[in-house]
């Protein structure tokens, strides 16, 4: 379609929106409330320009011709026409310089700015805000306004980690939007109508896990980050945009630091994998890095104490115990989110300690590398979806593109300004086809809210439910647990005659190999993708690189039972486990790398301060096989390094540096594995999926247990550190234990209770949570890294009451 | 989670929750949060946070959701209202027909300002925008009655009678087309210069 | 003054009205001893669904909602049926200020409505109807609660209606207090349980309207013309009014006549016939009057404007709008300041606060300015800056809404800026305050 935008003739999609013409044309209009992915609604009424178009004629069909010029006639609008809400036409010509339009801008940016308070100069979104740059690029400068402003609440605490300033608003509506179109939990409205139309919530917080991109998307300082509050000033800010370790969806983030300090994160646009949205942990689960019981320097055993060393004297000390033990003595395991390089530098020194035991924790028996991988994107314009497990826990993101599939719109196309800011697919309250989405999952989750079919199944019974689902898809007869035949067939049916039909599964399928069989076996027989959920951020790869043991003794249970000499371990702390504590005793080396002192620090030999994920440079394998980038920001963390230092440290101590350094090996490993430079790979990363490694027959012989009375399930908040961060603890509480009333009576436990428990060796605390839609006699308790998911039989003796409830 | 001290509106009005629920389609169930919130206010002459909470978890939305729409509207009340809600239509036609004088009149009588209810919960006075009766103006509506051309007198006695809990229904004002197309009288002149 | 509430044309035929403020004219009976229902029977049972819409549109009826939309067009706007639902709405809101001929159709002859609705419903070959009622016509929802269900319990609602295979049943759904409702899609918002804020068009009702399904909106007297159209013919209806206005509209008078109430007229009347004929003359002398609710700018009482016919084109070509038909008369010594601040306080207080003109600019800005005129602190640049922040709304809100507050704000300078010149200059407005409220 031909569109002519302030002269400049264009040629564009029809049902492209006038905006994104005046943009494409590299002209400028002001916007307020179309954000990029969100409904286009026009109700800031700033976007406006002149807007006119030829005309058919309905009797000849031909055009409407200027009797001077013999050209197509224009016909044009009445009144200024909003841009964001205009859909081009053949021959439109906009036009957002004509005098009527810039006087109806600046009529509009006055308007706006009637009831906006002056305090920019406290306001953290000064020097970030869209209504600073436009009121001075669009305004007059001055304000006829000569009344009183306005006043009402300036700080209302909406959430522990968000707070909202009334006074601000300009009522662009995109942050109820956001929370009705994105995530769909409308925890925020307006109320009140006309001039006294403010902004806020009833429910208790906002419950939902998303709530911070609202302080994103808000164009005013009206919605701010609690973390972040009166702390820098934008231009002070350092911006480094990296990937998210927090899950295994390696959402884009912008890390805000300032004096070494780590201040804000913020969502980073990656339109492949989070479009513009991340959730509450990635947001807000940063705190940790400031604290000041970070450890900071190499620390070694002098008795009983630990004291300051430097890494080469540690380095020094552990090459010393190492080089006396012999092959297959040593172990080296990982945190599951470590980036590629620290996992080849972790192979690396397993090689030159000529050991098998090495692994990533946490890891399941099954492989988390899909035989037909899906994108995200792919998700996005799925058609059937069938999510067995917790999706929304697991991998918030996923559980937002799954939301995306059911409003039926694909991904939009891009133009060279980036994401259309008004996609006109888009509307509000958009009718979801909740009937392409099936959930599955052994206790009532989320994501059963938007999906036409919701079954819950007794824990542990995935193999079965995939190997009937199997046999009805190969036209045989069986039954399902927790459907009923005919929902059971219209599944299979659904999936099968999709376009494009993706099965989701989490760790409560890779808890047992045969059950992830099942589940591969039957999304064939569907042909559908399939997208499986690791627990951790680079889970996909450091399978891929085979951060693996070499036998199954030497797995990191094994390991942790005993069958090293040494161990070098990364950022996890097994020693939380009373059994495997003792076990840790007997070694003749622990390394611990670590960011905080635990357990574990408490039984090293040496402890070597650790890099956050917002330290560390390197790349990770999203859950779809996708590589990222991992950008360091400059946060002051002491003597922290990465394993990749660490592991070089103790080579050179060892004298066995060849002739390329780690990071070289690493990056030729990859190019190998993956086909790409890891120095040069996309901003939006690089989409390489991989085959699934090869079963290990003897392992489908392990059966996981079947029995139990506890399950440990995902939990999208970092428990590890949530201690140390104040506000997101403030919001969410400490670890629930999540029980059935029936249950919670037997045991005379009331909500909230603070309890203690010995969860399979690791005393945890929970806060009680009563839940009626969790099956009687099972247990919820959220995992640790040292848990991987599934199913365990709970010492519910070792129940203990720390506290009543307020 | 229900406060289970005080007990939910429609714990024993299960018929009127059904028959409200009922008008509408299984697909537009949200629909009929505005008459949920009448039938609670018409009960309990406003609508507190609890009842809110109430509609929400009957209709499945967000308690943010029910007040938003509530909030939206000028006749639901956060606040209890008096036993006699007396609403002041003031918008051009009334104010034409001196309903300004009547606001005055009534606020001094009543000693209450608008938006005010008296202590005693008897009285709530209000100024509200155009009722749709303009032609009878000035207009009153008490609780849920229109009371028409209400002059001096009348409103005198309507505060009377108000006061002695003997509030009469208003009479009708309408009369039928029978009365008087016949008595149209002739084209007259106006009253202003120039005009023939 | 007399209180005539129900008048027509003597020279023409009364219909919709017929009844008004007759004893139990709200009851089955009486509405069925009248002829009741008949219609209906002869629409569903003797017509296609086409026939209505082309009899409809034949009839040259406009919408008389405000915007005089031709409802038989806007009915041929609805897709093919395609088994999805569909909707008939009337939009029974009725709030614009100096408008109340709704309500006696509602409060009086409400089975009359139904009737309507059922036609239209069979028309749009909708099956259901939703009847969206003001909060405050508590009178009229009861009268038609209980007349849907005495037509319900009658057959003539519900499945397979008068016999004719086709089912309708109507939803009566109640507002509370909220101008912004009238608007169709703000309507529809409400209706479905969310805040009334108005919709983007595209997509209209007839592609997406209540709940998404295809949908009409109409307003009562719209839906009640049906009923005598499909009885007597398009003929008989464009025997009434004019080529461009067909038929009779109800107009209503208020402010100082002898007989303020409602008429039903035959379009193509002046406007002193209405003022001077039927409504008996004036009490006091006026200066001004507004042909059609609140919202229409006003014409200076003059008898350039008396003798215009009342007809959607000449009202339009003359600078204001047919509106409602709520006829309006200002007083020559109300001052024009104190007058307008009066609507623009309305429009005020029913600004939904979607959009940035409308909540900042008419919510907000201009009873600000038009307090402080009246409180006799104008000051000299006022008017302009009146006019210039009245120039930067208009026309370029979201709905309408602000553009009826803005055109009679325009309107008043256009023709009285004298006394706005007046009270900036003297710090008090041309005429005194005089007491207008009856014994
Ligand atoms: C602000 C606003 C208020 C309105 N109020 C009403 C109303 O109270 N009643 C009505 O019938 N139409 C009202 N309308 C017009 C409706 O949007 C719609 O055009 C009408 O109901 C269609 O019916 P009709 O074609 O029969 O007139 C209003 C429009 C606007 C913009
Ligand atoms: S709080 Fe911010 S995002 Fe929300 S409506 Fe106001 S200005 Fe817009
Ligand atoms: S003009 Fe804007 S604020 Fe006013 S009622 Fe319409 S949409 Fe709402
Ligand atoms: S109206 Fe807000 S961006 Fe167009
Ligand atoms: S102005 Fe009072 S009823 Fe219309």
């Amino acid at each position: 379609m031909k569109v002519k935008v302030n002269g400049i003739e264009l040629e564009l999609a029809p049902g492209t929106s006038a905006i994104d013409a005046v943009f494409a044309a590299g002209s400028d209009v002001p916007y307020f409330c179309s954000h990029e992915y969100m409904s286009p609604v026009g109700s800031c009424r700033m976007c406006l320009a002149k807007i006119g178009a030829p005309r058919k004629d309905r009797a000849t069909g031909n055009w409407v011709l200027d009797e001077e010029t013999g050209e197509p006639q224009i016909f044009w609008f009445p009144n200024p026409m909003a841009t964001c809400t205009t859909a081009i036409m053949e021959g439109m010509v906009i036009e957002t310089e004509a005098e009527e339009a810039v006087k109806a801008q600046r009529g509009m940016v006055e308007m706006t700015l009637i009831n906006h308070p002056l305090d920019c100069p406290i306001c953290d979104k000064g020097g970030a805000c869209e209504l600073q740059d436009r009121a001075y690029e669009y305004g007059e400068g001055i304000s006829r306004f000569e009344f009183d402003k306005r006043h009402q609440e300036k700080h209302h605490q909406l959430s522990e980690l968000i707070t909202l300033d009334r006074e601000r608003c300009i009522h662009c509506k995109r942050c109820i939007r956001f929370f009705e179109e994105v995530p769909g939990d409308e925890v925020l409205d307006f109320i009140e109508r006309g001039g006294h139309t403010y902004i806020a919530t009833v429910e208790e917080g906002l419950e939902s896990n998303f709530t911070g991109n609202i302080t994103d998307l808000c164009p005013v300082g009206a919605l701010l980050d609690r973390t972040s509050r009166f702390k820098g000033r934008n231009w002070e800010y350092e911006h480094t945009i990296t990937s998210s370790l927090d899950d295994a969806s390696g959402s884009a983030i912008v890390l805000d630091s300032r004096t070494g300090r780590l201040e804000r994160i913020k969502a980073e646009l990656n339109t492949q994998v989070n479009k513009l949205w991340i959730d509450d942990s990635t947001r807000f689960g940063y705190e940790y890095v400031n604290s000041s019981e970070r450890i900071k320097t190499p620390l070694i055993r002098k008795g009983d104490n630990l004291e300051a060393a430097s890494w080469q004297e540690v380095s020094e000390f552990i090459a010393d115990k190492l080089a006396k033990l012999a092959q297959k003595e040593a172990a080296i395991v990982l945190r599951a989110d470590s980036t590629l390089e620290e996992g080849y530098a972790a192979k690396n020194l397993a090689k030159i300690l000529e050991t098998g035991q090495i692994d990533h924790y946490p890891r399941q028996l099954a492989s988390v590398i899909p035989n037909n991988s899906a994108s995200l994107n792919d998700l996005a314009s799925s058609d059937a979806i069938f999510v067995i497990g917790d999706v929304s826990q697991n991998v918030p993101i996923v559980d937002l593109r799954i939301k995306d599939a059911l409003k039926g719109v694909a991904p939009p196309e891009m133009f060279e300004h980036g994401v259309p800011i008004a996609d006109l697919r888009l509307k509000e309250r958009m009718i979801r086809k909740k009937e392409i989405l099936t959930v599955a999952a052994p206790y009532n989750v989320d994501l059963m809210r938007h999906a036409g079919q919701a079954h819950i199944y007794e824990a542990n019974s995935e193999e079965a439910i995939f190997k009937a689902l199997t046999k009805i898809a190969n036209g045989e007869d069986s039954s399902v647990a927790a459907m009923s035949n005919e929902q059971a067939e219209a599944l299979v049916k659904r999936l099968n005659e999709a376009n494009n039909a993706i099965i989701i599964y989490d760790g409560f399928s890779l808890a047992s190999p045969a059950a992830a069989i099942a589940a591969r076996n039957f999304a064939n027989a569907v042909g559908a993708k399939e997208i499986i959920l690791g627990q951790m951020a680079n889970s996909y790869g450091l399978e891929a690189i085979q951060v693996l043991p070499s036998h199954e003794r030497y797995g990191y249970a094994e390991i942790m039972q005993g069958s090293a000499k040494a161990l070098i371990i990364s950022e996890l702390n097994p020693a939380n486990n009373s059994q495997y504590a003792q076990n840790l005793k007997e070694l003749e080396l622990l390394v611990v790398h670590s960011i905080f002192e635990n357990e574990t620090t408490a039984l090293a030999d040496v402890v070597l301060p650790a890099k956050s994920g917002y330290e560390k440079q390197g790349t990770i394998v999203n859950l779809e096989g996708r590589l990222l980038e991992v950008n360091a920001a400059p946060i002051d963390a002491g003597q922290a390094q990465d394993f990749e230092f660490l592991a070089a440290s103790i080579i050179a101590a060892l004298g066995k540096e060849g002739k390329e350094d780690l990071a070289s090996l690493a990056h030729k490993a990859i190019r190998k594995q993956f086909g790409v430079d890891s120095k040069k790979l996309d901003p939006e990363g690089d989409l390489k999926p991989l085959k699934p490694r090869a079963n290990n027959k003897a392992k489908l012989h392990i059966q996981s247990t079947n029995i139990g009375n506890a399950l440990i399930v995902p939990t999208m908040l970092r428990l590890e550190y949530i201690d140390k961060n104040p506000h997101l603890l403030a919001e969410r509480g400490a670890a629930k234990l999540t029980m059935n009333s029936i249950d919670a009576d037997a045991n005379g436990l009331k909500n909230a209770e603070i309890v203690s428990l010995d969860v399979a060796g690791i005393k945890r605390s929970f806060s009680v949570q009563i839940k009626d839609s969790v099956p009687a006699g099972l247990w919820l308790i959220p995992a640790l890294p040292e848990q991987a998911i599934g199913l365990l039989e709970l010492d519910r003796a070792s129940l203990k009451k720390e506290l009543e409830p307020a | 989670m229900m406060d289970t001290k005080i007990q939910a509106f429609f714990a024993d009005k299960q018929d009127l929750l059904s028959e409200i629920l009922e008008r509408y389609p299984d697909y537009g169930q949200r629909s009929a949060v505005m008459p949920l919130l009448r039938a609670v206010q018409d009960a309990e002459r406003h609508v507190s946070e609890l009842r809110i909470k109430e509609i929400a978890d009957i209709l499945g939305i967000s308690a943010t959701a029910v007040k938003g729409v509530m909030s939206f509207y000028s006749t639901y009340h956060e606040q209890p209202v008096g036993k006699y809600h007396i609403q002041i239509c003031s918008t051009l036609s009334c104010s034409l027909a001196g309903s300004d004088e009547m606001y005055d009149y009534l606020a001094n009588e009543l000693d209450l300002v608008n938006g005010e209810t008296d202590k005693d919960g008897q009285f709530s006075l209000q100024k509200v925008e155009c009722l749709g009766s303009c032609t009878t103006a000035p207009v009153l509506q008490i609780n849920d009655d229109y009371y028409e051309n209400v002059g001096k007198k009348r409103c005198k006695h309507l505060v009377d009678s108000m006061r002695e809990n003997k509030l009469e229904k208003p009479w009708r004002e309408r009369k039928g087309d029978h009365e008087g197309a016949e008595k149209a009288k002739p084209l007259q002149k106006t009253a202003l210069k120039g005009v023939s | 003054m007399d209180n005539i509430t129900s008048r027509h044309d003597p020279r023409f035929e009364v219909t919709m009205y017929k009844y008004m403020g007759v004893e139990n004219s709200h009851k089955l009976d009486f509405y069925e001893q009248h002829g009741g229902y008949q219609t209906a029977k002869k629409a569903l049972t003797t017509m296609q669904s086409v026939d209505i819409v082309n009899e409809v549109k034949a009839s040259g009826l406009r919408g008389r909602g405000g915007a005089g939309f031709p409802m038989g067009v806007k009915w041929s706007f609805m897709p093919p049926v395609d088994g999805r639902q569909r909707f008939i709405v009337c939009n029974a809101d009725e709030s614009e200020p100096g408008s109340t001929k709704d309500r006696f159709v509602l409060e009086d002859d409400p089975h009359q409505l139904i009737e309507g609705m059922i036609i239209a419903g069979y028309a749009i070959q909708a099956t259901l109807g939703v009847i969206y009622i003001r909060g405050e016509y508590h009178l009229g929802y009861t009268r038609l609660y209980d007349a849907i269900n005495e037509a319900r319990a009658k057959g003539y609602l519900g499945k397979n209606v008068l016999a004719s295979n086709f089912d309708f049943d109507l939803i009566l759904h109640r507002g509370a207090g909220a101008y912004i409702c009238g608007e169709e899609s703000a309507l529809m918002n409400s209706f479905e349980g969310y805040r009334a804020n108005p919709r983007l068009k595209p997509p209209f009702p007839a592609q997406a309207g209540v709940y998404g399904f295809p949908t009409s909106v109409n307003n009562v007297t719209s839906i009640a013309s049906g009923v005598h159209i499909i009885a007597k013919g398009a003929d008989w209806f464009k025997s009434m009014g004019t080529q461009d206005s067909s038929g009779f509209h109800h107009v209503q008078i208020s402010g100082p006549a002898v007989r303020r109430g409602v008429y039903e007229v035959p379009m193509g009347i002046t406007y002193r016939e209405i003022i001077f004929d039927l409504a008996g003359g004036v009490t006091e002398p006026v200066k001004a009057f507004i042909p059609g609710g609140s919202s229409c700018p006003m014409f200076p009482f003059t008898d350039e404007y008396l003798d215009l016919t009342m007809e959607y084109g000449v009202v339009a070509k003359a600078g204001s709008m047919m509106g409602t038909g709520g006829i309006i008369l200002i007083p020559e010594d109300k001052c024009i300041v104190d007058a307008l601040a009066n609507v623009v306080h309305f429009y005020a207080h029913e600004s939904c606060g979607k959009c940035t003109p409308c909540r900042e600019g008419v919510s907000t800005w201009l009873p600000k300015m038009y307090a402080k005129l009246l409180a006799g602190l104008g000051e000299s640049g006022d008017l302009e800056l009146l006019e210039d922040v009245s120039h930067n709304i208009r026309g370029r809100s979201f709905c309408p809404l602000a553009d009826a507050c803005i055109m009679p704000v325009q309107a008043s300078i256009k023709h009285f800026r004298h006394e706005y010149e007046y009270i900036i200059e003297h710090g008090k407005s041309m005429y005194a305050k005089k007491s207008r409220w009856q014994e």
